[in-house]
């Protein structure tokens, strides 16, 4: 009966969704949409403040917000203050994660298998590598897509992947509590310092450089490094805490 | 003094606090209390942040409403936090977390901030009622409060496709000046109002309710049905009076959703055994009734019925889950006579119960009497009825429960209450006796509020 009640649910959902949008004039069809007229125009042009007129990848200095690329001047830099709760959402799951399932004693959750010794010392060289890229997605996020949440799951997963690979491994979890208070420490303490300095919190206050460059989009990379640091020392907490239990 | 800091400086005290974790309750309450003294010095006005203009940038925004709302939920999550650091010191950090969370509901003046926060908010809920040793109820409560902000997500997508912007003041203005009917709009605002009913108890959204409320203890009855139904309440309230457009279809389903809220909330309430159920019940028919004087456009009144019931809330629960602490079980036949031997706390309980019923010399009865009143004069008289017919169900059931907790020969149970918590509820008490006879105060500023407050979807 509760199942047949839940289908009817779903199925009055579905029709409503349908009859609502077909035919609605303000629910524009799909690519039909008038980007003009959005805010998200202003996004694409960096042109909420001034109109840079042409911006050329590699030369224009100057900009409003200079990460090439686009998502992330949305995501990073328009609407930071989102991204900032995002870490939160994240930050306050770990805690909840660590608050049920951490204790004072903990070991390694017993394997059904007991890897090789070329598994082990396999693993441990491709850690490296696996590290080393999410480190360059997350330094990398104001150029290409990426940034520091999937550029973090990579850190995190190279994590996962020696206590997959290694039935006794441990990481210092201790040092990643310590990485997890610094970078958000610190993001917070770069909102405040643009208050205290520009009057706007998280105001974008270095220089913007040219567009295009490693070194550009002022603080945009040292938060996405911070949050990349973040993350990754997060996710790894937490697959710290689902692989160990209670116990002497 | 900016109020992004109510945010922020919470925010980084938990990102701190994760190091510190024996101090991390005493951190709680020295932030909590700086939130409140912080807000006398607070400039209104809107808050940018990141430095661009709205609606391209996130804006807070600080107006009378936010200040109110603000104080009231600050305070109490102030007297919560005091009241059980000791006992509850592992949810500390998560504490400071749900503080930012909830300052930036009540501040946020951008639809998808608002989800944002409204996530932070739920999580850290979600984890403080963990500490109730419910896992189901509480996993429960998590899977429908996330569905519930999924919808929310939702509609706002759909909103986002029509008039390409988050920003609450400039998507009431594109909604108003597009020129289109309210039948373009009624969906997406009907998700959202679905996904806030989830959080503010609207039955039959509400069904994780019982299992968290009713299972509480002194942390989790007084935060879920005072703290962040104060702050779910307001900005609800928000919404409501600056974005939705309610008409049409839209307001058939809507009223008899908040209908149904009042009537069965009343009615399981009477209906109900044990002390926690009745308040939880209340609780519920309480929400809905803040959501239709808000619809009625009673800003003011509603602000007054949430601060009334806010009070209420942690004051009754506050009693009860030390009670049932103490007794083994919150049964109306265990709590016989209860307050026999504690008169100073039975006095407390009282007068905030009558103040709920809305007895004359009580904040609720001037609350509910003003609202009785605009509504029969805007020419209502459904809701008036309704609301009318209900308060003597409360009456009944509230009256009953106080006769319960008064008389009883002998064997009566022991139970000790602290002396802060005296203090706490008795102060509360007073309170809503002092504004419930000295009304003036509070007609003004309820009427002021109505008045000039929401200037244009609430850009200043």
């Amino acid at each position: 009966m509760k199942n047949f009640l839940a289908f009817i649910t779903v199925l009055v959902l579905g029709y409503m969704i349908v009859v609502s949008l077909d035919n609605n004039e303000a629910f524009p069809a799909y690519g039909e949409a008038d980007v003009s007229s959005r805010v998200s125009q202003a996004f694409i042009d960096r042109s909420v403040t001034e109109d840079p007129g042409d911006i050329i990848f590699g030369q224009a200095t100057n900009l409003e917000s200079g990460p090439a690329n686009i998502v992330t001047a949305i995501v990073a830099d328009y609407r930071s203050f989102d991204t900032l709760g995002e870490v939160t959402v994240l930050f306050v799951s770990s805690l909840g994660v660590a608050l049920l399932l951490g204790g004072k004693k903990q070991k390694r959750l017993e394997l059904n298998f007991h890897p090789n010794f070329m598994l082990r010392v396999g693993s441990r060289a491709l850690f490296g590598i696996i590290l080393m890229t999410g480190v360059y997605i997350a330094i990398h996020g104001h150029l290409t897509p990426g940034g520091g949440f999937p550029g973090g799951a990579m850190i995190a997963s190279s994590m996962l992947l020696l206590y997959l690979a290694d039935d006794e491994f441990r990481a210092k979890i201790k040092g990643f509590k310590m990485l997890e208070s610094f970078a958000g420490t610190a993001y917070v303490l770069i909102g405040l310092t643009g208050l205290l300095l520009g009057g706007y919190f998280l105001e974008n206050l270095l220089d913007n450089g040219v567009i295009g460059d490693l070194f550009s989009a002022g603080i945009i990379p040292i938060v996405y490094v911070l949050i990349g640091l973040k993350v990754g020392s997060e996710i790894s907490g937490i697959i710290d805490n689902f692989l160990t239990e209670e116990g002497v | 003094m900016s109020a992004i800091l109510l945010i922020a400086v919470p925010l980084l005290a938990a990102f701190i606090s994760i190091l510190f974790k024996k101090y991390a309750h005493y951190i709680l309450v020295f932030v909590s209390f700086a939130s409140v003294f912080a807000l006398g010095y607070m400039d209104l006005g809107t808050i940018t942040v990141g430095g661009f203009n709205a609606p391209f940038g996130i804006v807070l925004i600080l107006d009378d409403y936010s200040l109110i709302a603000l104080y009231i939920v600050n305070t109490l999550f102030f007297l919560v936090a005091i009241l059980n650091c000791n006992e509850f010191k592992k949810v500390g950090s998560i504490m400071l977390v749900a503080l930012a969370g909830l300052n930036g509901l009540l501040l946020t003046g951008d639809l998808f901030n608002l989800f944002v926060f409204l996530e932070v908010a739920g999580i850290a809920a979600y984890l403080i009622t963990t500490t109730n040793k419910k896992p189901l109820a509480s996993f429960n409560y998590l899977i429908q409060g996330t569905v519930g902000s999924s919808l929310y997500l939702l509609g706002l997508i759909l909103l986002y496709a029509m008039f390409g912007t988050l920003n609450m003041a400039d998507m009431a203005s594109s909604i108003a000046n597009s020129g289109y009917g309210a039948g373009v709009t009624a969906f997406p605002f009907l998700l959202m109002f679905i996904g806030f009913g989830v959080e503010a108890k609207l039955l039959p959204f509400n069904s994780w309710t019982k299992g968290i409320l009713a299972n509480s203890n002194r942390l989790t009855g007084p935060m879920i049905a005072s703290v962040y139904a104060a702050a779910i309440g307001f900005v609800f309230g928000r919404l409501l009076t600056n974005v939705f457009v309610i008409e049409d279809t839209f307001l058939i389903i809507v009223t008899i959703i908040l209908i149904f809220s009042v009537v069965a909330g009343e009615a399981m309430a009477y209906a109900s055994t044990k002390v926690r159920e009745i308040l939880l019940y209340s609780s519920v028919a309480q929400a809905a009734l803040v959501v239709v004087v808000f619809m009625s456009g009673f800003t003011g009144w509603a602000v007054y019925l949430i601060i009334g019931n806010a009070a209420a809330k942690l004051v009754l629960f506050l009693i009860t889950n030390t009670a049932t602490k103490q007794l083994g079980n919150d049964d109306v036949e265990t709590f016989k006579g209860l307050f026999v031997n504690n008169k100073v706390i039975g006095l407390a309980f009282t007068a905030v119960t009558l103040s709920v019923i809305g007895l004359p010399m009580f904040l609720g009865f001037v609350t509910k009497m003003n609202i009785l009143e605009n509504m029969f004069v805007s020419g209502d008289y459904i809701w008036p009825a309704i609301i009318l017919i209900t308060s003597v169900v409360e009456g009944i059931y509230f009256i009953r429960l106080l006769l319960n907790l008064w008389y009883k020969e002998n064997d009566l149970p022991e139970v000790k209450f602290e002396f802060v918590l005296k203090y706490v509820v008795v102060i509360i008490a007073v309170l809503i006796m002092v504004f419930g006879v000295y009304t003036e105060p509070v007609q003004d500023s309820a009427d002021n509020l109505v008045a000039y407050s929401y200037i244009e979807g609430g850009n200043l």
